[in-house]
Order: structure tokens, then sequence, then C-alpha cells
């Protein structure tokens, strides 16, 4: 399994090549295209991998869609072409073995088998903005394909950082971090804008995306004709 | 008459210049500038039916604007709605070329044929689907894309593409729409429709599509109470 990643960075694809007998598991809105010959299993609720709770805490937890698609080549070599719902980069995360990556759920794209997801629930949420944080732990080996709204940016922690919880992407193991208000009370932080923050502290890679989707939904979305309730 | 692409592959831009008496027909809403000398008439393509079908079933406008110079060596510059690429195809007399109706642009040629066909499928739950246009040279075609677009070449083995990712595809490939894993799959595995190509030509896919920004931004809309 090898991803090659086009068209960077504003509206790259993914291309997952896979081998006879590969597969890759992705994210279930990300497939554009693909070859004939490969098979498809969704996980789902009615099963999968860790069943119903396993998809039940990704999705609920993890921010991740529901379900993802498993992609197996059959008989001969294939490929899968993924991307994002929102322009910019993606990058090819190589994993090692017992250096896990902490990946904000819905920068997930994509992964071989060879990779294990978790879910890791990060308690607080804003008493004010209603933010929630959540982490997808990827563990083992091989490469994980992440996108970022905008561009990628790789900070190399060592010491102390404060990083948006809409612009973080990932971050690697030797990390840790605790969420905090930006600035020193809550009615402060609330009104500052930037909601809640991250501490981190330690020496590894932060991903950093350039853009936070939130932000984004709210400028756009907010023009928008109301929805009914 | 002149054209040139310019802000490709991000911000996609069609300059055009014109002599006097040539004429170019565009997507409503696709002028961004032209020359003084540049007159504009407003047609339903394929007449009032036709356009209605269109505009109900696909959400395509209803209207085309045709583009003429009264004198010659007039401006005109055209841009497609979305953030992306843009494209000019060439067709020869009696070629066909088939493009998803939403990455039109503009066209030159009084004898290029654009016929609007509906790919998809019938369910339980009504049509769902998206229009292709047959369109049958001789002609130039402009076209643009959300996103990049990537060209994949067709051959035995097959392929597939997401509808909302289909810009277009050469003659010689034939199509079938279905649901992406069984209409089960529609709701579940988060894709929706997919297209199976066979054959041989190519295939061009766009990067991103409207729907899943759409879907993206539908959430942050502002929520209207109900009256009591």
């Amino acid at each position: 399994m090898k991803f090659e990643i086009q068209y960077r960075p504003a509206h790259s694809l993914a291309i997952a090549h896979l081998e006879a007998g590969e597969s890759v598991r992705a994210e279930a809105s990300a497939m554009v295209s693909m070859t004939r010959n490969l098979a498809i299993t969704t996980d789902g609720p009615m099963g999968g991998r860790g069943g119903l709770l396993g998809s039940f805490k990704r999705a609920v937890l993890g921010g991740e869609t529901f379900f993802t698609n498993t992609f197996t080549a059959q008989g001969t070599a294939g490929h899968v072409t993924l991307a994002p719902t929102l322009s910019g980069d993606m990058q090819a995360i190589e994993l090692r073995p017992g250096e896990p990556l902490y990946i904000q759920g819905s920068s997930y794209v994509a992964a071989p088998d060879s990779v294990e997801l978790d879910t890791r629930w990060q308690g607080l949420k804003g008493f004010f903005s209603g933010e929630t944080l959540f982490f997808l732990e990827a563990s083992g080996q091989g490469p994980v394909l992440v996108n970022a709204f905008g561009a990628l940016e790789t900070l190399e922690l060592d010491g102390d950082v404060i990083v948006d919880t809409g612009h973080l992407v990932a971050f690697g193991a030797g990390i840790e971090y605790e969420v905090t208000k930006a600035s020193r009370g809550w009615i402060a932080s609330y009104l500052s804008g930037e909601g809640l923050v991250l501490r981190m502290r330690g020496r590894g890679r932060v991903y950093l995306q350039s853009r936070n989707p939130k932000e984004y939904g709210h400028a756009v979305g907010s023009q928008l004709p109301p929805r009914q309730g | 008459m002149r054209h040139e692409i310019l802000d490709a592959p991000n911000f996609g831009l069609l300059a055009l210049t014109l002599q006097a008496g040539e004429k170019v027909v565009a997507e409503s809403g696709a002028m961004v500038a032209m020359g003084p000398a540049v007159s504009v008439e407003t047609k339903m393509r394929g007449g009032l039916l036709a356009a209605a079908k269109r505009k109900l079933l696909g959400g395509e406008s209803l209207f085309q604007n045709t583009f003429t110079a009264r004198e010659s060596e007039q401006l005109l510059y055209l841009a497609p709605p979305v953030e992306g690429d843009l494209r000019v195809k060439e067709l020869a007399r009696g070629e066909v070329f088939f493009l998803q109706s939403g990455n039109y642009l503009a066209h030159v040629g009084e004898e290029l044929v654009l016929d609007t066909q509906w790919g998809g499928v019938r369910s339980f739950f009504g049509g769902i689907g998206f229009f292709m246009l047959k369109v049958v040279g001789p002609g130039t075609l402009f076209y643009g894309s959300y996103g990049a677009i990537h060209e994949v070449p067709v051959s035995a083995g097959g392929y597939t593409c997401d509808t909302g990712h289909i810009v277009g595809f050469s003659d010689g490939l034939e199509y079938r729409v279905r649901p992406f894993a069984g209409f089960k799959g529609l709701f579940f595995s988060g894709e929706g429709l997919v297209c199976d190509f066979e054959g041989r030509g190519t295939l061009y896919v766009q990067t991103r599509k409207a729907p899943a920004l759409a879907g993206f931004l539908h959430p942050f809309r502002r929520v209207q109470q109900r009256g009591n």
C-alpha cells in the first residue's frame, strides 16, 4: 500500500496504490474513484471492526464519519483515489511501532490495515463555545493519510506551545497536552474568539492546518438562508 | 478568435479575443469583463421545455448568453463559478464528448450540438442522478472543474467514479450509474452514486465536489424557529 498525493496543496488528491490482496481503510465519504477490482466492506454498526460499540465510539467521540470503507484489491493491483471535502493539502505520515499518532477526528483520511485506529476521548468541553475535542489514536506501522483545511504546517516541538483546537491536525507521541482557555478568564476567552486551546508540551511533531473548518462554517454558513429548526 | 487560459489550475479564467461578427455562447453568470463593442443576447437553451426540465431536475441555469463582437479585437473574460481548473476541448466533426452539465462554461461553433441526457437511477425514493451533456462537434468547448482535473485512461479493466467527481469523458466509454455498495450503501457508506465505465477512453475527474461542501456548510446555517 502506497499513498501518492497529487495537485498539492490547494486541491490535493491521494492515490492509494494497492497490490493484489492489500487493503486501505478510508473515511466514509473520501472515495473519489477506483479501479474495478476492489472489494468494499463498510464498517458500521451492524458489524465491522469493533462492532457496534467500536463504530459508535468512533462516530460520536472521534468526530470521524460513522462509517469507514475498506477497499481490498482482488486478483491484481488496483488503486482508489481519495479527497477531503474542503480545499487543502494532504500528507501521509509514517508511523513507527510504539510511536502512535493522535489525529483530530475530521483530519483522518485513510490508512492501510497495518494501522490500528482507536479513539481517545478528551474531557473538557467549552462551556460557552460548545466545542468538543476528540482524537483518534493511530498505532502500528505504515502511512496514515491526513488532510488539512488549507496548508499543512509542521511544528518541531521541543518545549511548550499553545494551539487552537480548530487548527490542530495531529501530533506525535511524547507530547503531553491539556485543554485550557486562551485568556485568563472564561468570559475573556469566549470574547477573544479563540475558544479552547491546547497547551502542548514535550518533544515531537505537531501538525497544524492554516484554516479552521469551524470558523469557515460560521463565516459562510451563517450567510445562507436559515434552515427549519 | 483567440483564447487563452489564465490562472489555472486553481482559479482558471478564460480570456477570449473576438473579431467582428464572432460569437461565443456561455453559461449565464460566467461573464467577468468584456469589451465595449460586445452585444449580449439571453436565450433559453433548447427551448422553454428542455430548459425548464433541466432547471427543475438538474439545478442547471435556465439561460445562456450569446456574446457577439460588433468590432474587432474585443475582449471577453469568462469564469466558472467554483475555484478550480479550466480546460478547452476542440471537437472535430462528429466527435463526441460527454460533460457533466454543471461543468459547462462556454462554447464556440454554430454547429456544435449540446444534448442534455439524464444519467441516474430510479429508486423507491424517486430519481437520483445528474445531467450529462452529450457534446457533438465540430466546435470548441470550454469547461471548468471544482478542484484539480485528474485524467484517467480507462482500458479493459474498467473504472468507477463517484458521480459528483465526474467532469466528463471521451467517446468510447459506456457508463452505468449505480448506488455505491447497493442501495443500502446510499445511506450508510457515506458515498452516493457511482458510475461504472467500460470500454476505452479518457475520464476526467475533479478532486472536489460541490454537494460535499454544501453538506459541510448546512449545519452552520442559522436555525429558523417555527412560529407558535
